[in-house]
């Protein structure tokens, strides 16, 4: 699956959802799948908020994933629905530990990846003031949306980097492995967000003025639509 | 005008273990700018010419933690004295890092950035953009992500970005240090263009031959101090002696030496060759690529890959390297033929940015790493020889982040000698680095080929190659 994150528009398109509504949907997603249970009302709660990525993804034209997603989930869904209902014992146990582990963290997080996707740094910037957000949790915010691909491209490069250390004989183990990836990683995050900082002050942030916006960001036909699903779920979700 | 008016400064930094430590970069310095000039300036590392920047757009004392003396002002404001987004309005910066300059992710967001955070009507920002984008002939790149575009639209972006709110500055630290050729003209284009309005161009920058007939002042620094100050005219007609005794890099990119076909041959002959066959890579677009039917590069030799595009030289790497896993093809190497992506076993990539291939704690536990043996002794031997070659046996302990950025790259090739791998490959050693820098790294290529390894430099600095290259291979006839 390719998880380089691709924040750009053709067009001057404006992003899917508004970020208010993607930020509530990745919550009740999140709510319904790690809560829910396996049977009843909730089950079919559980059915509809984990297909709402996949409907999503398929959308912003990401086909492949949406349809990697969609199998891993329909697979987990059914097994949700069939074995973990008829096995017991230990059997149970290993059919509901494979499914919760997918159906339990996977959704909100894939979720959260169309946000990425689909929404640039100043429409989230933007939202954030429009829910009078305070600043001091705004900016951090907001870099961490600029850090998340930057640290998926730093990734790659550490990763072709070790690929040539490889050796025949000695081999690190998987822990040591990381550790010597992370460390890279890690510095060049901080080299890139004290340059980061440095280029966004010549540029004028943390004018004590009020900042203007040449995005567009509000509600459309859309967004009311997927807050009312979502809402709706939530609702039932705390009923049952 | 800038008045620079007998500025002291020191940095202060915390080192790793808490210890303060103070830095003096300049001291009662003194520079006058006049209105529409462009002013280079140039020198060494560390010879103070990134601080007079910093002190001309405000991040001295607004970012930088230090001790400033004298006052930099900027017509009748005292630049030292406001806030920094004051300076923003009058003073453009565009940074050496192509990549770390942008707080958006889309290109058409950062160039309204600016002139959002001033809080200017959206109309007006869209206007403006709009004329902005023709003049600079950005369409193609509007609503773009940052991470796909190259180094030079990266820059041109970035320029672009300060063309919208127009300032009457604007500064430029080393701009062109990661850009390829293409990218260092369209740069020298958007210089012309300021420089045709009127605005006040400084520039502090190693790499000067795209600056000639465009400087109207250099200034060689050293120590903090003044050296040289040239007109443009003496700065055009430096000969390569000049530049190299004022120890600066060339005015004009031309070879001393010669660099033909039959140079290449008689090396082939003499050394035997390594032979790329059948290599074909196309980007993700489909349409360009790099296809390579047979391509020999002699053995036991510097071989220098040179051609216009920096992507497709950088590809090239990665695809001999066997980093590059669609790319397709075999080596024949020492009459065996070995598929590229099992190139990795016989292949060491210095990157471009060394910082993603150091790893442990310490320069001799980098070492180590890359020895492919169990025993404890004769990884030690091999370390040591390793870093004795390079002269770095008194960093051994040290941690490899802690290192400048040229004892870095020594870190790095010399797990490339311990690694015992035959193809030591490093792709633009020498971007970023000032003359004493790049005649070093000249010198340690020329050692690695004493110790019989092949080493293939990716570059485009002519000085290099007239340093120590043996031979030039023109990538430019196997793209498409």
């Amino acid at each position: 699956m390719d998880f380089s994150i691709q924040t750009f528009k053709t067009g001057g398109e404006r992003a899917l959802l508004d970020p208010r509504t993607s930020i509530l949907a990745i919550v009740v997603i999140g709510a319904i799948m790690m809560g829910g249970k396996l049977s009843g009302v909730e089950y079919v709660l559980r059915v509809i908020s984990c297909m709402i990525p996949a409907v999503l993804l398929f959308v912003i034209k990401k086909y492949k994933t949406a349809t990697v997603y969609f199998l891993f989930m329909a697979v987990t869904m059914i097994l949700e629905g069939t074995a973990v209902q008829i096995t017991s014992g230990s059997l149970n146990l290993v059919f509901v530990i494979i499914s919760g582990v997918v159906s339990r963290f996977i959704p909100q997080f894939m979720m959260a990846y169309c946000f990425l996707s689909y929404t640039t740094v100043s429409e989230f910037i933007v939202s954030m003031e429009k829910m009078h957000a305070p600043s001091f949790i705004t900016i951090p915010m907001s870099v961490m949306f600029r850090f998340f691909p930057t640290i998926s491209e730093e990734g790659r490069c550490v990763m072709e980097a070790m690929k040539m250390r490889k050796t025949s004989k000695k081999k690190p183990s998987l822990t040591q492995k990381l550790e010597y990836e992370l460390v890279p990683v890690m510095m060049q995050s901080v080299r890139i967000s004290d340059e980061l900082s440095q280029a966004a002050m010549t540029k004028g942030l943390g004018l004590d003025r009020k900042r203007t916006h040449i995005c567009k960001v509000g509600f459309r036909l859309i967004d009311y639509v997927m807050i009312i699903v979502l809402l709706t779920c939530l609702a039932l979700f705390i009923i049952y | 005008m800038i008045g620079i008016n007998n500025v002291s400064y020191t940095y202060h930094v915390t080192d790793s273990e808490g210890k303060d430590i103070y830095r003096e970069v300049l001291k009662d310095f003194s520079l006058k700018i006049n209105k529409g000039e462009l002013l280079v300036l140039t020198g060494g590392s560390g010879c103070g010419k990134t601080t007079i920047i910093r002190l001309i757009n405000g991040l001295i004392p607004n970012y930088f933690e230090g001790k400033l003396e004298g006052c930099v002002t900027v017509d009748d404001m005292n630049i030292s004295a406001q806030p920094i987004y004051e300076t923003a309005a009058k003073v453009g910066t565009v940074f050496q890092n192509p990549k770390n300059q942008f707080f958006n992710v889309d290109t058409t967001s950062e160039l309204a950035f600016a002139a959002e955070n001033r809080g200017e009507d959206p109309k007006d920002i869209i206007k403006k953009i709009e004329k902005v984008c023709e003049s600079f002939r950005l369409s193609d790149l509007m609503d773009r992500s940052m991470f796909n575009l190259s180094g030079g639209e990266k820059q041109r972006i970035a320029c672009a970005s300060i063309a919208v709110t127009d300032p009457d500055i604007v500064v430029l630290d080393e701009p062109t240090s990661n850009l390829d050729d293409k990218g260092i003209e369209d740069l020298r284009d958007i210089l012309i263009k300021w420089k045709s309005q009127g605005k006040t161009i400084v520039i502090a920058e190693h790499r000067l031959y795209f600056l000639k007939e465009l400087a109207d002042r250099v200034l060689v620094l050293d120590g903090g101090k003044a050296v040289k100050e040239l007109s443009g005219k003496e700065f055009d007609s430096l000969s390569l002696e000049e530049t190299a005794s004022l120890k600066i890099r060339a005015v004009d990119e031309v070879y001393k030496k010669k660099f033909g076909d039959e140079e290449l041959r008689s090396l082939l002959k003499s050394n035997g060759t390594i032979d790329v066959k059948d290599l074909s890579f196309k980007y993700s677009d489909g349409v360009h690529g790099i296809r390579i039917n047979d391509m020999a590069l002699p053995k036991n030799s510097l071989v220098a890959i040179v051609g216009n595009n920096g992507r497709g030289k950088s590809t090239f790497a990665r695809c001999l390297c066997g980093l590059n896993k669609k790319a397709k093809g075999t080596v024949d190497f020492e009459g065996k033929e070995i598929p590229l992506n099992k190139m990795t076993d016989r292949c060491f990539m210095v990157m471009q940015d060394v910082n993603h291939q150091l790893f442990t704690e310490s320069v001799k536990d980098e070492i180590m790493l890359s020895i492919d043996s169990n025993d404890e002794e004769t990884c030690e031997k091999k370390a040591k020889e390793a870093m004795e070659v390079l002269d770095i046996g008194s960093l051994s302990e040290l941690h490899p982040m802690s290192l400048s950025g040229g004892q870095k790259q020594r870190v790095a090739i010399a797990c490339a000698i311990a690694s015992d791998k035959d193809i030591i490959i490093l792709d633009e050693p020498t971007s970023g680095l000032d003359y004493y820098h790049m005649v070093e790294v000249a010198e340690v290529l020329k050692k690695l080929v004493k110790l019989g390894k092949t080493v293939v430099v990716i570059t485009h600095d002519t000085e290099l190659i007239d340093e120590c290259a043996q031979c030039v291979v023109k990538l430019k006839k196997y793209l498409i």
